[in-house]
């Protein structure tokens, strides 16, 4: 099956192709200013540098977030349109889980971390791998490294672009300096949306199209002003 | 041609199907006034977050319901131009990923722009040169329409849109959310000179316009009125804010009329859905033998119907932008053909 991935959570526009089991194709443009502007004439591009078209692609992946709530919004209505306006099916990918994926032959513990981009705070969970594929096992995380160092207590592989120096904070938290950790610094890579997209829609999990949404895990500051606020109104009532 | 326009500047999210300019198939909009009345007004992010989730039923609903394929369609318009940042990323993503799968040309509205064609869609016969007003709760602005996609700006908002000092006086009224229909219609039973309040820059020789210094001066009359919980007579307050700002809106749009010499004003946006801002634009304008007119009630508040209209102008004229199409949240209406 032909896959087009995209994933633009980090800005950067994350876009693969693969036929099975094959890569065709896997750019990372690197995050500017107008990287979202960009996504679809560098979805061009690449389809050309794996020799096709469009036409060509069988099913579409999109990487979910988390990320800049931005970036997923763009992302997300890309993927979504071109499936609806080519009549192909698509499915979301959380992005953590493509992160996981580059960390697939470790027999660790996965951890791969996003930062929120907002001070301290993290994105992460914990994934382990078998016979060459992942999944999660536990909640997603969401708070700062102090709180995810406390859920730490196996040899555990972090990845994600911060990795190094979030592997440094971990250990420093860490009481027992016995336990393994490694960083991976990697970023999430089109293809692999593309093969957690293949496996999905091969096995008939794809997404719907119309109503494929984002995977903020933080509600916007707004949101989350007037949750505080209404609950604070039952309390006094 | 078959145009499919995407508008999701502010917080609605439109598509709709139109034929040469002219005939509107669909024009589907889906509000977003649950959330503006729980949080009392645009929160960017949310409006943003909805637009993700709204944009391909709306695109799907547009052309379904014009009876079309997406097949049919042969070129898309998108607002790309003046709006927030990330609910214009949204609708530009969704009108460069159409516009790559079908390979139809894409071309970039500037909102404003788009505003002045809903009075074209819905008048046609409105004459070149026109004056047209276009206020909203985003803008306020007289644009000299010398031809079709041809303008000159006279004059715009210095601080607050018109369409924000309704909003913010029916908040600080606690009237809800948006303010623009409340207030008209708690006008209708109130004394329009009851109070006289202030109409901001209404003798300055500009074209420009002011509303915060209104908002302001009718805040702090009766503020301390409403600290001490006393009865307001709401009904007259609305009516006479609403002359304030009908009366400046009237005088400006027909001093620059009779300054350019045009036979004809436009008045579209939000506001212009206003019914004593009708009501007076037609009065004054029959007195001075001028021909005033409106959009339809669809079409004066944001849509995308008025994006295709206006793209379609655009292509017409060999224009059309490329994938790289750029979102720029503040920019002025593009100035052609100058004086």
């Amino acid at each position: 099956m032909k896959v087009l991935g995209i994933d633009t959570s980090g800005y950067a526009n994350a876009i693969g192709v693969i036929d099975g089991n094959q890569i065709l194709a896997d750019f990372t443009f690197e995050a500017r200013n107008d990287s979202l502007e960009k996504i679809v004439a560098n979805i061009d591009f690449v389809l050309k540098e794996a020799g096709l078209s469009l036409e060509d692609i069988q099913g579409f992946g999109v990487g979910l977030g988390p990320g800049s709530w931005t970036g997923i919004k763009v992302g997300v209505t890309v993927g979504k349109i071109l499936a609806y306006s080519t009549n192909k099916p698509v499915s979301g990918v959380p992005t953590l889980e493509v992160l996981a994926y580059n960390a697939r032959n470790t027999p660790s513990l996965i951890c791969p971390i996003i930062s929120a981009g907002v001070g301290n705070t993290v994105y992460a969970a914990f994934y382990r791998a078998k016979n060459g594929t992942i999944s999660r096992t536990g909640e997603y995380y969401v708070g700062d490294i102090q709180g995810l160092s406390e859920m730490v207590r196996e040899p555990t592989a972090f990845v994600g672009s911060e990795a190094q120096a979030h592997r440094q904070l971990i250990r420093q938290a860490l009481d027992s300096p016995s336990i393994l950790l490694e960083a991976i610094e990697d970023v999430p890579r089109g293809s692999v949306v593309a093969i957690l997209a293949a496996t999905r829609l091969e096995s008939g999990e794809g997404d719907d199209v119309l109503s494929l949404t984002p995977l903020y895990l933080k509600e916007s500051t707004a949101k989350a002003f007037l949750n505080r606020y209404s609950a604070g109104i039952q309390a006094r009532t | 041609m078959l145009v499919l326009g995407i508008e999701t500047s502010c917080d609605e999210t439109s598509s709709a199907l139109v034929v040469d300019g002219k005939i509107v198939l669909s024009n589907i909009i889906a509000t977003q006034l649950d959330l503006l009345k729980k949080f009392g007004g645009v929160v960017p992010e949310i409006a943003a977050r909805r637009h993700t989730e709204l944009i391909g039923y709306v695109i799907k609903e547009a052309v379904d319901s014009a009876g079309k394929t997406l097949a049919d369609v042969e070129a898309v318009a998108v607002t790309s131009r003046q709006g927030l940042i990330g609910c214009l990323l949204v609708g530009v993503a969704a009108a460069k990923s159409l516009s790559y799968s079908l390979r139809i040309p894409l071309i970039g509205v500037h909102h404003i722009e788009g505003h002045i064609f809903a009075n074209l869609l819905s008048n046609p016969q409105i004459p070149m040169p026109h004056v047209c007003l276009t206020v909203s709760g985003g803008h306020t602005m007289l644009v000299y329409v010398r031809d079709y996609c041809q303008y000159e700006l006279l004059g715009s908002t210095l601080d607050d849109a018109a369409g924000e000092a309704f909003d913010k006086i029916a908040k600080f009224l606690n009237l809800g959310f948006p303010g623009g229909p409340v207030i008209d219609k708690l006008s209708t039973r109130g004394n329009r000179k009851a109070f006289g309040f202030p109409r901001p820059l209404l003798r300055a020789s500009s074209l420009d316009f002011s509303f915060s210094g209104l908002k302001t001066s009718i805040i702090n009359a009766f503020k301390d009125k409403i600290s001490n919980n006393e009865t307001l007579p709401l009904e007259d307050i609305a009516a006479s804010f609403q002359e304030a700002v009908v009366d400046v809106l009237v005088a400006k749009t027909l001093r620059a009329a009779l300054q350019r010499k045009v036979s004809a004003i436009s008045v579209t946006g939000g506001v212009s859905a206003n019914r004593r801002l009708r009501e007076v634009f037609l009065a004054s304008c029959q007195q001075e033998g001028i021909e005033v007119f409106f959009p339809e009630l669809s079409l004066c508040t944001d849509n995308a119907a008025m994006i295709a209209a206006a793209g379609y102008a655009r292509l017409r004229q060999g224009e059309a932008d490329t994938l790289n199409l750029d979102v720029i949240p503040n920019v002025p209406l593009e100035v052609q053909g100058g004086s």
